[in-house]
């Protein structure tokens, strides 16, 4: 076996190129020049092949500060070094292993990273919500108000878009006051609701943070009793006393942050980015509007109303059609609602949320609205919880 | 920032590898291309002092990098992009040879990872602050102009130390580069410049870069040799001003004909009175109907001629940035000619058609069978969608990989060959005995880069 050869030294302090022999001895590699002086003794445990050109074998000196470098060109030489130094790995095979290794922990990596998305963040989001000061939520709230009011609001003259300001709509105004005292004092929210019926034609509510609630003047028109607004409005309730609007404002940050920043960094990556966050964050909406029918039974079970008017109203404005691809929608499906409304509820004494009278006024809060044709039914699901998205 | 990350522009920021240039004495009117001039009796060897640099990569292997870092970073979602952009650095800088030397990349994956990871914790916070601050009715207003601000000035900060960072892991003949200077004057330089350019519609683009470029190469260093950069900004301004004139100037008219035709005033009344009815009439309104339509006109053309003429200045920018570069006594000159950044764009223009017919084909075929198994094996309308959407993601993301592989093995992989051995470097002998200074530096400012999306090569 060749035991010594010409090469290239750079010792690392200048950047002068010294022709010198290298020679293999039991133990390390001996960098001598023309003139047999010994420049360098590398052990072979120090070694490390660093990179170059096709043809050029470079070597380097672990954990060594400065960059000395020896250069070999002849190839006998450079696998007589390869043989002699475990750390030296011409073939690659202990760098592909550690690729193979940094591809599968990153992999791993992104298994737990998206368990964080699904589970971990709205776990977080719900411990962290509560601690958010309600002050500091309302002042949110009135922010996510005012956006929310421009995108309703078409702006047009006329009616006001709140409804029961005018003077015929008086009476239904204070029926909808009487019926949100009762839900709210049943409710003992931390709280206080500001909710208002809005001159829009879809059948829909929304709550907001900070205790904002929209029921959509379309819903009242395909209403057909008083409990089946209330159940609604107990829905929305639901929402604003398990603090839903922040929740999802929290989420929604902290999946911007692991869909945008650490992951799906890569040409082609947003859409991996916008897919991962739309179903995530239906996935979380579905789950928290369960939670806000169970709600809403038990508060309208508490005020003696009829807890499965919430699934009548719902059949009626969606229909009993299943969504042809339920991970893209934010509800879960009606007929799943109505039966696990269903399911909850045990029977109560019934006792009218308001009266007949207060009904018929309640209906015309937006005006002589009975007289206009009830819209269709809206593609988009109801109980929409815009909560600042 | 992106390992693969299409249309960077040309990498201005790896300098270190093409020091040099003509104007000093022994310029261009000197010693020509391996030309006469040489080779009298007289005359000392020439090789030893001038020469090309040369550049050993071939494509076919570099493409296959890029290959398998496209599919890790699809089944990584994009983490392996570290491990993917230092292998590429290594590819390039490894395969340059200057006199007879290989430059050589020392920086490694892990350290491009925990830079990310350090940025992340400092980034948090001020994101953080960003995002509650936007919930904050009273600040909305600002929200967005002091985050902008905010961000623009982190990113050029990232982008000069990512220069410190490269530069201090590009090692030639044992002795490395390194970059002095402070991020912060940088950034605050940087950001000025990029005002001034989008007011003077990129008129003020040649004076900008070469200042940026001086203040880089400025504070460049390989060993004990500083480096200096000499282009001017007249000189650029000279080479491109008639592109210029040919795809900005009609669009910068526009908009001055736009401003002082048109009686703004109640114009501006009929827009703030958000009145539907109004502004649908305004149509009526001839200045401004013909001041709109020539500001069309004028984009339109401007956006055809800045793709036809793109290439050129690209090649204009090289040239000049190359030739203004010095490092101690070697200086360089780019021949790099404009035909052949036009070979460049059309070849990849050409490779990105095929495999556009090529991934249709594919894509339809996959659809078919999609649906053919979804009937046959009876699968839910549910799993079927769900598994459409899926495959239709993937094959979205493989798509733009595949382009964006394209892209970097023919653009990227071409300019860097060509401005190494278009180059004609001299005083090459001020490379020997170069005294070994500087020290390695931190990934931080990669992990910037890599954060705010500022990244290069």
């Amino acid at each position: 076996m060749i035991r010594s050869g010409p090469a290239i030294y750079f010792d690392g302090k200048t950047s002068t190129r010294h022709p010198v022999t290298v020679e293999l001895d039991n133990s390390a590699l001996a960098v001598k020049s023309a003139d047999g002086r010994l420049l360098a003794r590398w052990p072979y445990g120090e070694l490390e092949q660093t990179s170059a050109n096709a043809g050029v074998f470079r070597i380097g000196r672990t954990g060594s500060d400065a960059l000395e470098r020896i250069e070999v060109r002849d190839p006998g030489l450079a696998h007589a070094i390869d043989l002699m130094s475990v750390p030296v790995d011409r073939t690659g095979l202990q760098q592909r292993r550690g690729r193979r290794k940094v591809v599968l922990w990153s992999m791993a990596a992104v298994v737990s990273l998206l368990a964080l998305g699904i589970y971990g963040i709205p776990e977080l989001a719900t411990r962290a919500a509560p601690l958010v000061p309600y002050g500091v939520e309302k002042r949110l709230g009135q922010a996510v108000d005012l956006q929310v009011r421009a995108m309703l609001d078409p702006g047009k003259k006329g009616d006001a878009f709140v409804c029961g300001t005018a003077e015929s709509e008086k009476a239904g105004q204070a029926a909808l006051v009487r019926m949100v005292a009762k839900l709210e004092t049943a409710a003992e929210l931390p709280i206080p609701l500001q909710l208002k019926v809005v001159r829009h034609k879809q059948a829909n509510a929304i709550a907001l943070p900070g205790g904002y609630i929209y029921v959509f003047e379309g819903l009242i028109d395909r209403a057909e009793g008083p409990d089946e607004v209330a159940g609604v409005i107990a829905h929305e309730i639901g929402h604003v006393a398990n603090r839903d609007g922040l929740r999802s404002l929290l989420q929604a940050g902290g999946l911007a942050f692991l869909f945008g920043m650490v992951l799906g960094d890569f040409v082609g990556g947003g859409a991996v980015i916008f897919a991962s966050r739309a179903i995530l964050r239906m996935a979380y909406s579905r789950h928290v509007e369960g939670q806000a029918d169970t709600y809403a039974v038990g508060l309208i079970q508490q005020v003696g109303g009829d807890p499965r008017a919430l699934s009548t109203i719902l059949t009626r404005i969606t229909g009993t059609k299943e969504p042809s691809v339920r991970v893209l929608t934010n509800h879960p499906a009606t007929p799943e609602r109505a039966r696990s409304i269903e399911n909850v509820t045990r029977p109560a004494i019934m006792r009218p949320i308001i009266s007949a009278e207060e009904w018929a006024a309640f209906k015309r809060i937006c005006g002589g609205t009975a007289a206009t044709p009830a819209p269709k039914a809206e593609a988009g699901s109801p109980l929409e919880k815009a909560a600042g998205e | 920032m992106t390992a693969i990350n299409a249309g960077g522009p040309p990498p201005v920021t790896s300098v270190p590898a093409v020091p040099g240039a003509p104007g000093a004495p022994g310029g261009p009117s000197g010693p020509g291309w391996g030309g006469p001039g040489w080779g009298g009796p007289g005359w000392p060897p020439p090789p030893l002092d001038m020469g090309v640099p040369r550049f050993l990569g071939r494509d076919g292997e570099f493409f296959g990098l890029l290959l398998r870092g496209a599919l890790l970073l699809m089944v990584t979602l994009g983490l392996y992009r570290f491990w993917l952009t230092n292998d590429i650095r290594r590819y390039l800088w490894g395969h340059v040879e200057v006199n007879g030397d290989g430059l050589e990349y020392t920086g490694t994956a892990r350290e491009l990872l925990i830079g990310f990871l350090m940025a992340i914790v400092l980034l948090l916070p001020i994101y953080l602050l960003f995002y509650v601050a936007a919930l904050m009715p009273d600040l909305i207003p600002y929200i967005g102009a002091v985050s902008f601000i905010v961000l623009a000035l982190l990113g050029q900060f990232a982008v000069f130390r990512a220069r410190r960072y490269r530069l201090t892991r590009t090692v030639y003949r044992g002795v490395r580069f390194f970059q002095t200077g402070s991020a912060v004057r940088y950034s605050l330089l940087s950001n000025f410049w990029s005002l001034v350019i989008v007011l003077t519609v990129g008129l003020a683009y040649p004076f900008a870069a070469a200042s940026l470029e001086r203040y880089k190469m400025r504070h460049t260093h390989y060993g004990d040799l500083g480096g200096q950069f000499v282009g001017s900004g007249w000189g650029l301004f000279a080479r491109g001003i008639l592109l210029w004139i040919l795809a900005v100037a009609p669009l910068a008219a526009a908009v001055v004909f736009t401003v002082i035709s048109v009686d703004w005033l109640p114009v501006l009344q009929t827009l703030l009175s958000l009145d539907i009815a109004k502004i649908s009439a305004l149509d009526e309104n001839d200045a401004l109907a013909l001041a709109v339509g020539f500001v069309l006109m004028a984009a339109g053309w401007g956006a055809f001629a800045g793709l036809i003429f793109y290439p050129m200045f690209r090649a204009i920018v090289l040239r000049w940035w190359v030739s203004g570069l010095r490092m101690g006594g070697v200086s360089a000159h780019s021949y790099f000619r404009n035909g052949q950044a036009y070979g460049i764009y059309f070849r990849f223009l050409g490779y990105a058609m095929l495999f556009g017919i090529a991934a249709s084909v594919v894509g339809l075929l996959l659809a078919g069978l999609h649906s053919v198994s979804v009937r046959d094996l009876k699968l839910s309308s549910e799993a079927g969608e769900i598994s459409g959407i899926v495959l239709g993601l993937i094959g979205y993301v493989a798509m733009m990989l595949g382009y964006s592989t394209i892209f970097h093995t023919i653009v990227t992989f071409r300019f860097w060959r060509l401005s190494f051995e278009m180059t004609q470097l001299w005083g090459l002998s001020a490379l020997d005995g170069v005294v070994a200074r500087g020290e390695a530096s931190s990934a931080l400012g990669e992990g910037l880069a890599d954060a705010l999306d500022v990244g290069g090569l």
